[in-house]
């Protein structure tokens, strides 16, 4: 039936095509654009640029130690942010689980953090970092508090890192929350009654049963770690130096601060996008192997 | 039995001394954005002697309170609005249709998840400024709707899959036509899902702060976010003002998490399992 189906693809169009015209101006085309000035030397200001092969690629990999430092550093701390992100959450969740009457307000606390936005989030830390714990360091005998926690590389990476988990926390324990409530509770009596001890229930039982919110949880703060900007941005600026400036405020200053090499600065957003690409595509596909069905 | 109720006092112990750091910087915030600056520098710690509005007062001229909400409200609204209505129009048919060319757009969305803002910032730059949508509040709408139609165009098709199809066969047989069967029939049951979107979409936009900055010049057509983003530039010594701004800030978002608490917590966990 010619006609018919010819009546089938334009109705599929017509509910389409409000979406998709949007979302290929202001996605698509500029992912396939980045994708082709990162090829080429534009500088942003010029309409003539030629086309350089993978010199932009090589010349970040190899000669912008600035770049590749801020790759390390990126990567450190999606490392650290995966590890304790997750047992925060997954501890958080634990426990609140086991209270009955206070599961609420706890769920409340715990995840209000994640409403305001990380880049408030990260001024108000820095109002604590800067000025409430050197005061609290001298009033009192806590003089571990005194530590220059924004203004050195060494500590101020662990102050990212607090507020990165401050913020970030919340998210992932409502996931891990709506995962242990799957848990059927017969099970866990079961092995209770089987003489199972409590933290070998959660770890033969529990663990096993959740595995699917452990590969959300890991796949979410894999993705959202390798972006971070706000935090870094409104807690050291990249500082002092260039000391704690991440891949996406590499980016953004060679882009738009510095000297406009939009080709060059394309080309290392490829490369953040290839690297997220590869993590992501292994996390997943070690982890599925490990999920069982209820 | 005992050694049950040991473990319990344990992790209520631990719960509390976490609760209580967790919420200590929104405490010193709140606490110190009532102070003089003296008073301030006597100590962060303890409650204010003389409780003063004068810093909201000038935190609220400051940021332009009034008009950066607005402006956060249309984009939020618009943006939400028109995320809601293309993707479920989109999600809906494609999940419906067979055939490679539904398979092919429906790649398309998917694929486009895992790109990261960051790749594309430099080429949508260009091109919002191009098409001259750079600098307005509508613009800026117009563009989370681009960004954001992948993830509720796939909740949306997953969603559709649960709606029986002889819902939309009887409504061919009383006469409906293609979009009143989906307004009429279609949409009120995907309530539950665009909920779900509606919130996820609000903490985006709401919260953004990279894509405003990259768009917005004018100071008038800045977010909240953005215009207390500018104070703590200008004004980065003076903290009573800094907090009293960051109060105000997060003033709205706390209120709607306290008023929506359970849909938002519901919403997190759904998006995140269907993903």
């Amino acid at each position: 039936m010619p006609v018919n189906s010819y009546k089938k693809y334009i109705s599929l169009l017509a509910f389409v095509a409000p979406a998709f015209i949007l979302y290929a101006v202001f996605l698509l085309i500029p992912t396939l654009g980045g994708m082709f000035y990162s090829f080429t030397d534009w500088n942003g200001l010029n309409r003539t640029y030629e086309f350089i092969g993978f010199g932009n690629f090589a010349e970040a990999l190899i000669e912008d130690p600035d770049f590749i430092h801020s790759l390390l550093f990126t990567l450190k701390y999606v490392l650290f942010m995966i590890v304790l992100q997750n047992v925060f959450a997954l501890g958080l969740a634990v426990f609140i689980e086991t209270r009955s009457r206070s599961k609420g307000f706890f769920r409340t606390i715990f995840f209000m953090p994640n409403m305001i936005s990380t880049i408030i989030s990260a001024f108000m830390w820095t109002f604590v970092f800067a000025q409430v714990l050197p005061q609290l360091a001298e009033k009192t005998a806590l003089t571990f508090l005194d530590q220059s926690w924004i203004g050195d590389p060494n500590v101020s990476f662990f102050s990212i890192l607090i507020v990165s988990l401050w913020n970030g926390v919340g998210y992932m324990m409502i996931i891990y929350l709506a995962g242990l409530q799957g848990v059927p509770q017969s099970l866990k009596e079961a092995a209770l009654i089987d003489g199972a001890t409590p933290f070998q229930t959660f770890l033969n039982v529990t663990l096993p049963m959740i595995t699917h919110a452990i590969t959300i949880c890991f796949f979410l703060t894999l993705n959202g770690a390798f972006k971070v900007f706000e935090v870094v941005y409104g807690l050291t600026g990249g500082g002092p130096g260039r000391s704690t400036q991440v891949i996406t405020m590499n980016i953004y200053e060679e882009a738009f601060s510095n000297n406009f090499r939009y080709g060059y600065a394309s080309a290392k957003s490829v490369i953040l996008f290839v690297i997220i690409l590869i993590f992501t595509f292994i996390q997943i596909q070690v982890m599925k192997k490990r999920e069982v069905e209820a | 039995m005992r050694q049950n109720k040991a473990a319990s006092l344990l992790t209520a112990g631990i719960l509390t001394v976490l609760a209580a750091v967790s919420f200590f910087p929104i405490y010193l915030a709140l606490i110190n954005s009532f102070k003089s600056q003296g008073d301030m520098f006597r100590s962060f710690v303890s409650l204010p002697t003389s409780i003063s509005f004068g810093n909201y007062a000038e935190a609220f001229d400051k940021i332009n309170l009034l008009g950066s909400t607005v402006n956060s409200v249309i984009i939020s609204a618009l943006g939400i609005g028109g995320i809601v209505l293309s993707a479920s129009l989109a999600g809906y048919k494609l999940s419906r249709t067979t055939g490679k060319l539904s398979q092919v757009i429906f790649f398309l969305f998917i694929a486009s998840m895992l790109v990261p803002f960051h790749s594309i910032m430099i080429p949508l730059t260009r091109m919002a400024k191009s098409l001259s949508v750079q600098g307005s509040t509508y613009g800026l709408a117009i563009i989370y709707i681009g960004l954001g139609v992948n993830m509720a165009i796939f909740l949306y098709h997953g969603f559709v899959k649960s709606i029986p199809r002889e819902l939309e066969e009887a409504a061919y047989m009383d006469g409906c036509n293609e979009y009143q069967t989906f307004f009429r029939i279609i949409f009120p049951l995907l309530v539950p899902i665009t909920v779900t979107i509606a919130i996820l979409d609000f903490l985006w936009i709401w919260n953004d702060f990279l894509l405003p900055l990259l768009m917005l010049t004018d100071s008038e057509s800045f977010t909240l976010i953005l215009s207390t983003n500018t104070l703590f530039g200008e004004y980065n010594k003076d903290w009573s003002l800094i907090l009293a701004a960051l109060v105000l800030t997060a003033i709205p978002v706390i209120l709607i998490y306290s008023f929506f608490q359970r849909f938002i917590m519901h919403g997190i966990a759904e998006g995140a399992v269907k993903g």
